[in-house]
């Protein structure tokens, strides 16, 4: 572990990274202290542009778009990360199932995840929240629900070819318990991959998101960035800053969170670096 | 080799998932506040109260709600897929003038991403480190954090409006009508934009995925056995790497589809083309029960199938699994 | 509201003020012949049955195929068209139309007046949203011969002659449509009528095409070979499509009125808000009176007071309106139903004359500065209607009343507006149209409070002298006396206020310079287009 730990810090773009996503956080956390009261409150004329009397300027109705971005930063942080971890939880656990265990129990995952999986994802969530409403707990359920389909079938393809190596064959045949071939061998030899669609989750369920609010279904009491880059998106050509504003902080974050998913890859599976 | 009974019995499994999503959609629409009469009332402008118990009644939303579901279920045993009371058509006809453009539009995305994510993932693993790594490791993620609409306009504003090489948006040239070969000259250059757009969304991923998938194969014992053997570097990489390192690309190509088959919503309102997941969204905003689940059936068959196919690349790929 | 509710979707936005100086190009020169005019119609209309839906995407094509008995000129009189002349008899209670000779459909059968009687009767006066309630006074149409129709009315009903557009009331062959289910007609989406343009074909989601009829009763017209409605779902890419050529006319704010300032500043676009006299549509936000907090006349002029018109105008709708003082759009000044002298909730101090109110009626400030909490509800019909929810959240933040937003889609919120009536308030918007009695009265008389029924009463508020004046307007012929109705209703319902009125929404039509002779007429794109020509 602590091995680990020294390649993750000597990985420059994953120390880039993770100083990045701090600062997001951080965003997050001091943007009442900041910016005290409701970030939709109209404050200045519309239409500033960035570095004029408000640092990152102004929306069309007036807004504070300083404000907005560090009040997004927490309502699109949450999102990622609880959707991610949520579907997460879910994809492996009925990825590794079956694929660990194939036969009836894998038929019958699978077919779940087939269920959920051919329905065209984006639709899906449009459909849970138009059927749901669109708070933002509801908008995190929607998009773990249709997030976790790929992680699993990822995952059982991991399982399946790990399940026929050599090693655990031998696990196997030595009478080990399944739980413990699962958690002690194969999860960890699984794992770079989860980390990687995992920190892509991140991101997807971020722009999923942003998608959302593109089409109007976000919540309208809670300024994310993807409302902001929604609702600037009429105003594309005229005023670029209100996209571009809350467009760079998702690209900010969602590269951020590659990097450190890089570097933990890289971290934790050393073997990889001798290629 | 999969037997042509291993095919017959994995399609006979998929009946009941079809099924069940169908069912699934079903009960969730019916959670949904307000119904295909409301929409028509607001969109026609007014509607009496006697018209719209008339139209409910056509519609058969006057049923209770489990009679509804058994005689969709019918139904969709004979593959009739109703008719929808908003467009005035049979479900099947409005679902198949939908789909040859989203074929042409998700078989040229999915062949773009997998063969270029590919390359590029190879292409960084090979150059792990090094610039060229760092260079499409950023390129590919700033793609894929652009917001797809925002691309979409982008390349809208720079190859149509500034430098006029592709039409902003639609299948075909309305002011022209072209026919035959012109025809489909016509569509190619219209679908450039879009599958361009929606291409850049996906690539990251394959790429990624690819890059990941090369460096972990390469440190499995098998390529030190290979390497042992004396294969030169080259032949290590072509005859063992790649082959095992596209396992999860393929996983993720067929879990793609079914996402960009009714995914492309963005895309498809952006640059106007004629595909079902725009079809789809409207059908739900518009409660056309009868539409949205005919196009859920029909991508559900369609990821079924691909899935199918999915598993059968895999024992291509890795003759070590068991097709069961 | 009757007009289409979706082509709000997006934007609804209108062109007024300041596009006054941008005239429409006048026709000059001499008309080319051919050419394919393309316009873009958003969004896609679900039918093409213009008899059964006032759906704005609807009438852009089809008044291309179908002609009405009348067309309009832009003082808003009668002018001919399938009829080419007709007279109202003294009473009022019988107007006789005398057709054009001569006029086929296009399937080359000949338009008579049994058309005429069929359409009517069996169509309008049945599945025509609007129809229902324009010929409700009509008991029979007569056919002397083919070349005559005479309506037979049970009182005077002058709203009728304003309503006999190919839009409001297209014709229809009785020979195609009298057979079969006309709610569900198999010719509904392949029209047969008597216009200049013939239906081809619709590719769903992408075009429709309609090509020249050359058996048009107007010899040498129409200029144009060929029209195309496309639809392309997205505002950016609308604009786009302007820019490049690729379409050439586009309204009911198709292109957003944030691009329309950008737009018009290009060499070969120009813009117009001519040709929606007949929409007249007012923005609008609707109390529901029968429950606390908004029972209360005062609490309702508080919020009346405290929304800064300008504001909205300005920078929900960049520009595009003009405050609205009443019900009554003021289009109608033009025939003298309109008045300003009604109580002005504009005022600079509006904010403090809110607090003022709730005081009065007792809605006190807690210890958190809020007196009470309701939910606003915003109208689905695209991003204008959500950024004036949000700014309503924080004028109503200034007067102490904290609102929550709640945003649902079109069904959604159509079901609790004006089926459960389970809301506080909800932004809206209503249009007018040619008439108050048609557009206006649906609002506010007691008779259309209908659960069920959209556009109609949703505040229900009503008061007997309301609706007795809104009984008599309807059958007052003298211009005069029922402006006077007008005058004192208008009054009447601006000082209870059940609802907002906050600003005359005008839509802009975007096009190409070389398309010209648009518009002809108050009916706008929703005109025939046959004199419209195409520069090469």
């Amino acid at each position: 572990m602590r091995d680990a730990f020294l390649r993750f810090v000597r990985h420059k773009p994953a120390l880039v990274g993770l100083v990045l996503l701090v600062m997001v956080v951080i965003a997050a956390a001091v943007a009442s202290l900041l910016y005290p009261g409701d970030p939709f409150r109209i404050v200045g004329k519309p239409f500033q542009p960035p570095l004029t009397d408000f640092p990152l300027g102004t929306d069309m109705l007036g807004r504070d778009l300083a404000a907005a971005v560090f009040y997004g930063a927490r309502t699109t942080l949450l999102i990622g990360f609880a959707a991610t971890l949520i579907a997460t939880v879910v994809g492996v656990t009925i990825g590794g199932l079956a694929g660990y265990f194939g036969g009836r129990a894998d038929a019958l995952l699978m077919r779940l995840t087939e269920l959920f999986q051919t329905i065209p994802f984006f639709l899906f969530a449009i459909l849970l929240v138009a059927v749901l409403g669109s708070s933002i707990g509801k908008i995190i359920f929607a998009i773990a629900v249709v997030s976790w389909p790929p992680m699993a079938r990822l995952v059982r393809g991991e399982f399946m070819a790990m399940r026929n190596r050599e090693f655990v064959q031998a696990c196997v045949s030595m009478g080990m318990g399944h739980a413990r071939i699962i958690v002690v061998h194969i999860l960890p030899n699984t794992l770079s991959a989860i980390v990687v669609t995992g920190s892509l989750m991140i991101a997807t369920a971020i722009l999923i998101e942003s998608g959302l609010s593109f089409l109007g279904l976000s919540d309208p009491n809670v300024m994310s960035w993807g409302y902001i880059i929604g609702s600037g998106r009429s105003v594309l050509r005229t005023a670029w800053w209100i996209c571009a504003v809350p467009g760079v902080a998702i690209l900010l974050t969602v590269m951020a969170i590659n990097l450190v998913g890089d570097g933990l890859n890289d971290a934790l599976n050393p073997r990889l670096r001798q290629l | 080799m999969p037997s042509l009974a291993y095919v017959l019995r994995r399609l006979a499994q998929a009946v009941p998932t079809v099924l069940a999503i169908v069912v699934l959609n079903f009960l969730l629409l019916q959670l949904a506040p307000g119904d295909a009469a409301d929409v028509l009332a607001g969109e026609a402008g007014s509607a009496t109260p006697e018209y719209m118990a008339q139209l409910r009644k056509s519609f058969g939303l006057d049923q209770p709600m489990w009679l509804q579901l058994l005689l969709y279920l019918k139904q969709v045993v004979t593959f009739d897929l109703g008719f929808s009371f908003r467009h005035g058509m049979p479900v099947s006809e409005l679902i198949l003038s939908r789909l040859g453009p989203t074929l042409l539009l998700m078989g040229t995305v999915l062949t773009l991403a997998v063969f270029v994510g590919v390359l590029l993932g190879s292409l960084a693993a090979r150059h792990l480190n090094r610039w060229q790594d760092n260079l499409i490791s950023t390129l590919t993620v700033l793609a894929y954090a652009t917001p797809v609409f925002w691309a979409g306009l982008m390349l809208i504003v720079l190859f149509s409006v500034k430098l006029g090489w592709f039409p902003t948006s639609g299948m075909q040239k309305v002011a022209a009508f072209h026919e035959g070969f012109a025809k489909v000259k016509d569509i190619a250059h219209h679908l450039v934009l879009p599958a361009v757009t929606l291409t850049l969304f996906y690539l990251a991923l394959y790429a990624r995925l690819m890059r990941a998938s090369v460096l972990e194969q390469a440190s499995m014992d098998y390529v030190v056995t290979a390497r042992a053997k004396g294969l030169t570097e080259r032949q290590v990489i072509r005859r063992h790497v790649l082959r095992n390192a596209m396992l999860p690309v393929v996983t993720m190509a067929g879990v793609q589809v079914g996402a960009i088959f009714g995914g492309a919503v963005v895309v498809e309102t952006v640059f106007a083309w004629p595909g079902l997941g725009l079809l789809a969204y409207e059908s739900l905003f518009a409660r056309d029960l009868n539409l949205l689940l005919g196009i859920f059936f029909v991508s559900t068959c369609l990821v079924v199938m691909v899935n199918l196919a999915v598993d059968l690349c895999y024992s291509m790929l890795d003759p070590r699994i068991e097709l069961r | 509201m009757t007009l289409q509710r979706l082509t709000r979707n997006f934007l609804a936005l209108a062109g007024a003020l300041g596009l006054t100086a941008i005239a429409p190009v006048l026709a000059q020169g001499t008309p080319q012949k051919g050419g394919t005019l393309v316009m873009v119609v958003q969004p896609e209309p679900p039918t093409l049955a213009a008899y059964q839906s006032t759906a704005g995407p609807v009438g852009q094509v089809a008044t291309k195929v179908y002609e009405g008995l009348l067309e309009y000129s832009f003082d808003l009189k009668p002018m001919p068209s399938l009829a080419q002349s007709w007279t109202v008899a003294p009473d009022g209670k019988t107007v006789t139309f005398k057709l054009t000779p001569n006029v086929k459909f296009h399937d080359g059968k000949p338009f008579t007046s049994a058309d005429v009687q069929f359409t009517v009767m069996d169509v309008l006066k049945k599945v025509h949203p609007r129809g229902v309630n324009t010929f409700r006074a009509v008991t029979a149409v007569e056919t002397p011969d083919p070349l005559t129709a005479i309506f037979k009315l049970s009182e005077p009903a002058p709203y009728m002659m304003m309503a006999l557009s190919s839009y409001e009331s297209p014709m229809l062959p009785k020979h195609v449509f009298g057979t079969g289910d006309i709610a569900t007609h198999p010719n509904a989406n392949r029209p047969v009528g008597t216009g200049p343009f013939k239906f081809v074909e619709w590719q769903k989601g992408q075009f429709m095409r309609l090509d020249r009829n050359p058996d048009y009763r107007k010899a040498g017209l129409p200029h144009l070979d060929r029209v195309v409605a496309r639809f392309i779902a997205d505002a950016g890419t609308r604009s786009a499509a302007m820019e490049t050529q690729e379409a050439h006319i586009g309204g009911f704010n198709a292109v957003p009125p944030v691009d329309v300032k950008r737009l018009s500043g290009l060499p070969h676009i120009a813009t117009t808000y001519k040709g929606y006299e007949m929409q007249a549509p007012i923005v609008q936000l609707d109390f529901n009176t029968t429950k606390p907090p908004f029972n209360d006349a005062r609490v309702r002029q508080a919020v009346a007071y405290a929304i800064d018109r300008q504001f909205v105008i300005d920078n929900v709708w960049f520009g595009f309106g003009k405050p609205a003082t009443g019900p009554i759009s003021s289009n109608f000044k033009a025939n003298g139903l309109y008045t300003d002298q009604v109580r002005n909730y504009n005022v600079k101090n509006g904010v403090e004359m809110a607090n003022k109110l709730l005081d009065e009626a007792g809605k006190k400030r807690g210890a958190d500065g809020v007196r009470f909490e309701i939910v606003h509800d915003v109208t689905p019909y695209g991003e204008e209607w959500r950024r004036f929810g949000e700014y309503v959240q924080q004028q109503l933040a200034k007067i102490g009343i904290k609102a929550t937003l709640r945003y649902e889609d079109v069904p959604a919120w159509l079901r609790r507006v004006y089926t459960n009536y389970d809301f506080d308030l909800t932004n809206n918007w209503i249009q007018t149209l040619a008439d108050p009695s048609i557009g206006m009265h649906r609002l506010y008389h007691s008779n259309t409070i209908k659960a069920g029924t959209v556009f109609v009463n949703n505040s229900r508020w009503t008061t007997k002298e309301t609706d007795e004046l809104m009984n008599k307007a309807n059958v007052e012929t003298d211009p005069k006396k029922r402006a006077a109705l007008y005058h004192d209703l208008q009054k009447r319902i601006v000082d209870a206020s059940p609802l907002v009125f906050v600003h005359e929404l005008n839509f802009v039509t975007v096009y190409n310079k070389r398309v010209n002779n648009f518009p002809v007429s108050p009916l706008g794109l929703y005109s025939a287009m046959d004199t419209v020509w195409l520069a090469k």
